[in-house]
């Protein structure tokens, strides 16, 4: 028997939710099995069966949340999962599961060393056995939802502040409720004093409201400013919460400023239409932000500054060139990420564009599509907008925001001439890049439009 | 006025002044007058005060710890060097059996105002039998005072007091330590035993030390603050018996997250003690539990590599800091 435990799926990520089981109590798995589905900060990911056997025991249901590290599931040789009551008994046996690699050099280590005690982690056979039955009870209790684990300061801030602490997801070891989740909880519940009730709220009788909002609404939410009881309140997504953190971060700390410039697209549409002619049935179709993403890696090269990052008082220019295109999804926005545009070929950048942003909507996107990213494109082309401005995607120091390219009577030679206009927006991060730099980028990358076989090379 | 001065500067002066304030001083010890000391914090005191106040000793523990007590008894108030603390092993019987305890079974009649000097600590390529931190063994002893001074100005002002204390003191000191410079403030400073202090400020999570790996986490931290933004305390324990309670309590109640980091082996160590006494005195304001920090519980390989890879230090604190501080102050960093 053995627990399965929420992987460490991305660097940055502490915690991650189970969109929903794969295989159910009873089922029969085997390694390399998808079990669940993974939402983390990132992406959605599959959880995998380390080993074969009977998923035994579901810990952690389908939309909760728990830190990297604690179990989510047990998986048995199926005698388990009748009496599952019964597992911590047999638990000393099995290797401690929170660190499966070092337990098992400690045990390797353990018969060549001439004294019992060999490490100051895993000191004696005794200290190290007591440890996982101290550990397993707590995993028990917790999944039977009938006690809770909280470090004392939580449990007393806890009681000083009026909160229940059901309505709290621990993210210390083990899943323990700490002065973190506490902070964050106050945070997210505002200034209110603390006598305030839920029972004293809301004038609304609760009985009338329809059930799918109760449902929906946050237990954290009644005192402040309080949503109409006609309101549809939803909870957002950890991609949506991590979206508003990190914009909130860019606009907060990053000082935009902003160069639109117009280009004529006439001759690029041009060519697209042949260069797709070409390309056959079944060839891959090239867009116009795929030549836009394009002309913007090939300026790129020419103002390494523009393809840089700020980092405490170092700016760090990246050697290479990776430009993330922005894709609207349902849950919001991702900028998954063409690597070394600048040396892939238009075809090649349209067949990776295309598989991303399938993979994007599909909600299919891994942690590798969407790192490393040093340049973004945003583009609202096929929407109709005459112009719009992004906002920058950290720790990069520049977006461009494409609108659309509309027939317009320009005039050529003093001749009023029809032609392809299309407005693009540079927001750049004022303190690595300056204004001229980023007119002389989009003269670059207009140059370039104008001379769309420049960008076959 | 503040001198720069190394902590064995600072520990010579001390005896050095003590021996001019006081005639019935007097220095006790292996290799202390002629050869002036094996880590040379006598040099130079037998020419200035003679064989009378600066006594060499033949290599036999327990029977100068022995005559020191009894010189004690008498009056007199001997300052006892042990070569190392490993030696002192064979002053056992002196030491428990006696210094401790003559004062409270003969009904107060005679008080053991005696310091016992000793060096401990590893890291020197010394092996096994010459690298330890034993300390422990006299802070568990009801009637010896244990102090351990980490800095120059602690030395001085520590060791002042241990002399004019009327109870027997083991006065800790440590090989890596006797280099280290600082301030060491002029004229008759006196630091309180039983009295811990608070090096560093901070309020995310507390590191208990004493000796050398006080040193040593107060420069973690300082360096972490910067790097990290993290912001650690740094409570230097100066004395491990008596043991003050209230610095240590304070803190917890500030920061709610302790790491004790300790030279000694980590099984019923300085970190055991400090963690029983914060969790019956403190349990409400714990966040998490408390974390020791210790060196590996093997004999100290005399290999330069394996003696790096078993004793703990900065590398193990930092480990430890990142493991246990709170989860919200890690992500701003």
């Amino acid at each position: 028997m053995s627990e399965i435990s929420m992987p460490r799926l991305s660097d940055t990520m502490q915690e991650g939710t189970i969109s929903r089981w794969l295989k159910q109590p009873g089922d029969e798995v085997k390694k390399g099995d998808v079990l669940a589905e993974i939402e983390t900060d990132k992406a959605t990911m599959d959880l995998e069966a380390y080993e074969s056997g009977t998923l035994e025991k579901i810990l952690v249901q389908g939309g909760e949340t728990v830190p990297i590290g604690q179990a989510v599931a047990v998986i048995g040789s199926g005698s388990g999962a009748q009496n599952a009551g019964a597992e911590p008994a047999q638990q000393p046996a099995q290797e401690p599961s929170p660190a499966p690699a070092t337990a098992r050099t400690a045990t390797e280590e353990a018969p060549a060393a001439p004294e019992p005690a060999a490490d100051s982690k895993n000191q004696a056979p005794a200290a190290e056995s007591t440890n996982v039955q101290q550990r397993v009870p707590e995993i028990a209790e917790r999944s039977d939802g009938a006690s809770i684990k909280v470090s004392p300061l939580a449990r007393r801030m806890a009681e000083e502040h009026n909160i229940d602490l059901h309505q709290l997801q621990g993210t210390g070891p083990g899943g323990r409720i700490v002065r973190d989740d506490i902070e964050d909880y106050l945070e997210q519940r505002g200034p209110t004093p603390s006598t305030a009730t839920p029972e004293t709220a809301p004038a609304a009788p609760p009985q009338e409201a329809p059930a799918a909002a109760q449902a929906a609404a946050p237990a954290a939410q009644p005192e402040a400013g309080a949503p109409p009881p006609d309101a549809e309140v939803v909870k957002l997504s950890r991609v949506q919460v991590l979206i508003a953190r990190r914009l909130t971060e860019s606009k907060q700390t990053i000082p935009h400023f902003y160069v639109s410039s117009e280009v004529d697209m006439t001759d690029v549409l041009a060519m697209r239409q042949t260069f797709n002619a070409s390309a056959g049935e079944d060839g891959v179709k090239v867009t116009v932000n795929d030549l836009i993403v394009k002309a913007c890696a090939l300026a790129l090269e020419k103002f390494p500054e523009v393809n840089s990052s700020l980092k405490d008082d170092q700016l760090i220019k990246y050697k290479r060139v990776n430009v993330g295109i922005a894709v609207d999804v349902p849950s919001g926005l991702v900028v998954p990420v063409i690597r070394d545009t600048n040396i892939k070929g238009v075809r090649s950048i349209a067949r990776e564009a295309k598989e991303l942003i399938a993979k994007a909507r599909a909600n299919k996107l891994s942690t590798a599509d969407l790192e490393g990213g040093t340049f973004s494109v945003s583009n609202l082309g096929m929407m109709d907008a005459s112009n719009f401005i992004a906002v920058i995607n950290p720790p990069q120091a520049a977006i461009l925001a494409v609108a659309s390219a509309r027939k317009q009577f320009v005039p050529v030679d003093g001749q009023p001439v029809i032609r392809d206009m299309m407005t693009m927006t540079m927001s750049a991060d004022h303190r690595i890049i300056y204004g001229a730099t980023v007119a002389r980028f989009l003269q670059e990358v207009k140059r370039m439009l104008h001379d769309p076989y420049s960008l076959l090379g | 006025m503040m001198a720069e001065i190394t902590y064995r500067q600072a520990l010579h002066d001390t005896l050095r002044e003590e021996l001019l304030r006081d005639e019935n001083v007097l220095l006790v010890g292996e290799e202390i007058g002629v050869f002036e000391g094996s880590y040379k914090i006598t040099a130079g005191l037998l020419k200035e005060f003679g064989p009378k106040r600066v006594v060499d000793t033949p290599i036999v523990e327990n029977g100068f710890v022995g005559m020191a007590t009894g010189a004690a008894m008498l009056g007199l108030r001997p300052i006892v060097e042990i070569m190392t603390i490993n030696f002192i092993v064979l002053a056992m019987d002196q030491i428990v059996n006696h210094a401790a305890k003559i004062y409270s079974m003969f009904g107060g009649q005679c008080p053991i105002p005696l310091v016992i000097r000793t060096p401990g600590g590893g890291g020197q390529q010394l092996a096994a039998t010459h690298s330890q931190n034993l300390e422990v063994w006299f802070a568990h002893v009801p009637g010896l005072k244990v102090v351990a001074p980490s800095s120059p100005a602690d030395a001085k002002g520590l060791l002042r007091t241990s002399v004019r204390d009327n109870n027997p003191v083991i006065f800790l000191e440590n090989l890596a330590l006797y280099n280290i410079k600082g301030g060491v403030p002029d004229g008759d400073y006196m630091v309180p035993i039983g009295k811990a202090q608070v090096t560093k400020e901070g309020s995310d999570l507390t590191v208990i030390s004493y000796s050398r790996m006080s040193a040593v986490a107060l420069d973690v931290a300082r360096r972490m603050e910067e790097e990290n933004k993290l912001s650690i305390e740094v409570v230097d324990l100066r004395s491990l018996r008596p043991l003050d309670y209230e610095t240590i309590l304070n803190s917890v109640r500030k920061t709610n997250r302790v790491i004790v980091f300790e030279e000694d082996w980590r099984s019923y160590g300085v970190g055991a003690e400090i963690a029983a006494l914060i969790q019956e005195y403190a349990f409400d304001d714990l966040d998490a539990p408390i974390k020791r920090v210790a060196s590996l519980e093997v004999p100290l390989p005399y290999s330069k590599p394996l003696e790096l890879a078993t004793l703990t230090g900065a590398k193990q604190l930092v480990e430890s800091i990142n493991e246990i501080a709170p989860r919200r102050r890690r992500s701003q960093s």
